[in-house]
């Protein structure tokens, strides 16, 4: 309970979050207030984060460790992408309000950053700026899988 | 805060079914019972929260502006007890130096009202005869004088009494309302911390709509506590009744206990009109008239426009629930039952959705198992 009205430790958790790509380009005042809304996730190695066909309720940014994207229950054979920390995963359902398009599981022992649906509209309400600024990022992640996945495609 | 969840199909995730509604009505009954027993905890808390509400949009508007939440938060906090007291020091001044007079008025205003009765009585005997022979005016007369003498003084002075005693556990109010503007975000994140990876997003979910349904509930109200001053004051002026504001004041926010205060209310009026018209009862039965027509404005077109929105109850079990208040916590259960009913409606729905999805309890129980045998690895070593 006293974590709950302590301010004092956040400082080392602010670097670890100002190094994420997502949330690079934000002051220092607008990182706190993000910071302020994150939801810290642990997971173990093999622990589902989603299904797909879920309504997503959340973001996620890998801030240590790998997480797995794959086809519903074939983490072997259905592998979609592996992702390392840094990267954001789950931010579709957020963005289309549409269901979960795949599966994602912790590839190993993670830590994860979750920004919820309803915290990202209403930074969207009370810090207009912050939250364009990370939309532009989520934008450029978006494009630049989309780049990756034509340039993956075989020809013709 | 916006809000889409209804829309786009994670309302599923909420279950409706005779479980959440059993669950509801015996949830919202215990927790009456039991907060029956911590009163002077629970008002200024529903004061607080209603305080809060009512403060937020301000607190919002200065966090669009730029200033951080803690700093808003404080601000609109500290004008507001400096605007409370402002207005309160004279109202108190006000109240002592007039508190043997208004005995007094309150004695005339009594005195009026048995007046009123006695010639509406008188009236109605002399146009019904089956009346008259009943000798219904005077044994109704006997009654009232009997239960004047016996019961109201005691009343009186136990309702003022406690009324006393109440004061000082509602200066916690604006306390709390200052926690909750300044450290809601943070507790949220605290209870969201002590869920299940699981069950997550599903709280996140609920979270919303707690926030949501509570947020529009006191909303609601004060918007219909708005209408209703209006409207009364607007129908009172027009009768040509004095004070018309104060006392369409006072029937809108005595309104808030359902059933009880629009009696409470349309008898304060009654009582006024006809002490100060004893000579025209014309114009009693004119208020008694307008507060008819508020009543149905307001049960038909007022409360499913503000209040009855948020809830998106029944309106059986929405009568049920306020008798059931009633019953096991007097008037702080009537104003009580509704709003706690929908909280708990959606912690029952959640619980029940989650419940009636196997899915989220194997992952649930999958990662359990994937602690345990993380914890217990080195456990077998030795063996």
């Amino acid at each position: 309970m006293v974590a709950l009205f302590h301010n004092a430790g956040e400082a080392p958790r602010l670097r670890i979050v100002r190094q994420l790509p997502l949330f690079a380009t934000l002051s220092r005042r607008e990182l706190r207030v993000v910071d302020s809304l994150l939801h810290e996730r642990r997971y173990l190695k093999g622990e589902i984060v989603f299904d797909a066909g879920e309504h997503g309720q959340a973001l996620y940014v890998i801030v240590a460790g790998r997480v797995l994207i794959c086809r519903q229950g074939e983490p072997d054979t259905g592998r979609i992408a592996e992702l390392d920390a840094g990267v954001v995963f789950g931010e579709l359902a957020l963005l289309d309000n549409a269901p979960r398009a795949a599966q994602a599981r912790a590839a190993e022992d993670c830590v994860l950053a979750s920004l919820s649906r309803a915290d990202f509209e209403s930074l969207l309400d009370t810090h207009a700026i912050a939250a364009s600024k990370i939309a532009l990022q989520l934008a450029r992640q978006l494009g630049r899988q989309l780049r990756e996945q034509n340039a993956a495609r075989p020809e013709g | 805060m916006t809000s889409n969840a209804d829309d786009d199909g994670s309302s599923r995730y909420v279950s409706t079914g005779p479980f959440v509604w059993v669950a509801t009505l015996a949830v919202t009954t215990l927790l009456l019972v039991l907060l029956k027993q911590a009163l002077w905890l629970v008002v200024p808390f529903l004061v607080a929260v209603v305080v809060y509400y009512a403060l937020f949009p301000p607190v919002h508007r200065l966090m669009l502006a730029g200033v951080p939440r803690s700093t808003a938060a404080s601000l609109v906090a500290g004008a507001f007890v400096v605007v409370a007291l402002l207005a309160l020091v004279p109202a108190v001044s006000w109240t002592a130096a007039h508190a043997v007079s208004g005995q007094e008025a309150f004695y005339r205003y009594l005195d009026a009202g048995r007046v009123l009765i006695d010639k509406t009585l008188a009236m109605l005997e002399a146009r019904f005869g089956f009346l008259e022979r009943m000798h219904f005016h005077e044994q109704v007369g006997r009654r009232m004088a009997e239960f004047g003498e016996t019961n109201l003084q005691k009343q009186l002075t136990a309702a003022l009494l406690g009324a006393a005693a109440w004061l000082p556990s509602l200066l916690l109010a604006p306390f709390f309302a200052f926690f909750f503007l300044r450290d809601g975000q943070r507790f949220l994140k605290f209870l969201g911390a002590a869920v299940p990876n699981a069950y997550f997003e599903r709280t996140l979910y609920m979270l919303e709509r707690f926030d949501t349904t509570a947020r529009a509930y006191f909303h609601g109200l004060l918007k219909l506590t708005a209408i209703d001053t209006v409207c009364m004051s607007v129908g009172l002026w027009v009768i040509g009744v004095p004070g018309a504001a104060v006392l369409g004041l006072a029937t809108a926010v005595l309104s808030w206990v359902p059933v009880v205060g629009p009696i409470v209310g349309g008898i304060l009026v009654i009582l006024v009109t006809a002490t100060d018209f004893p000579d025209q009862p014309q114009l009693v039965y004119a208020a008694i008239a307008l507060l008819a027509a508020m009543r149905l404005l307001d049960d038909f077109v007022f409360l499913p426009l503000t209040v009855g929105r948020s809830l998106r109850m029944h309106p059986l079990p929405t009568v049920l629930l306020i008798f059931v208040g009633g019953a096991v916590a007097g008037v702080p259960g009537l104003i009580l039952a509704l709003p706690l009913a929908g909280l708990v409606m959606v912690i029952a729905g959640t619980i029940g959705g989650i419940l009636d999805d196997p899915r989220l309890r194997a992952r649930h129980a999958f990662a359990k198992r994937l602690r345990a045998e993380r914890i217990t690895a080195d456990l077998g070593a030795n063996d």
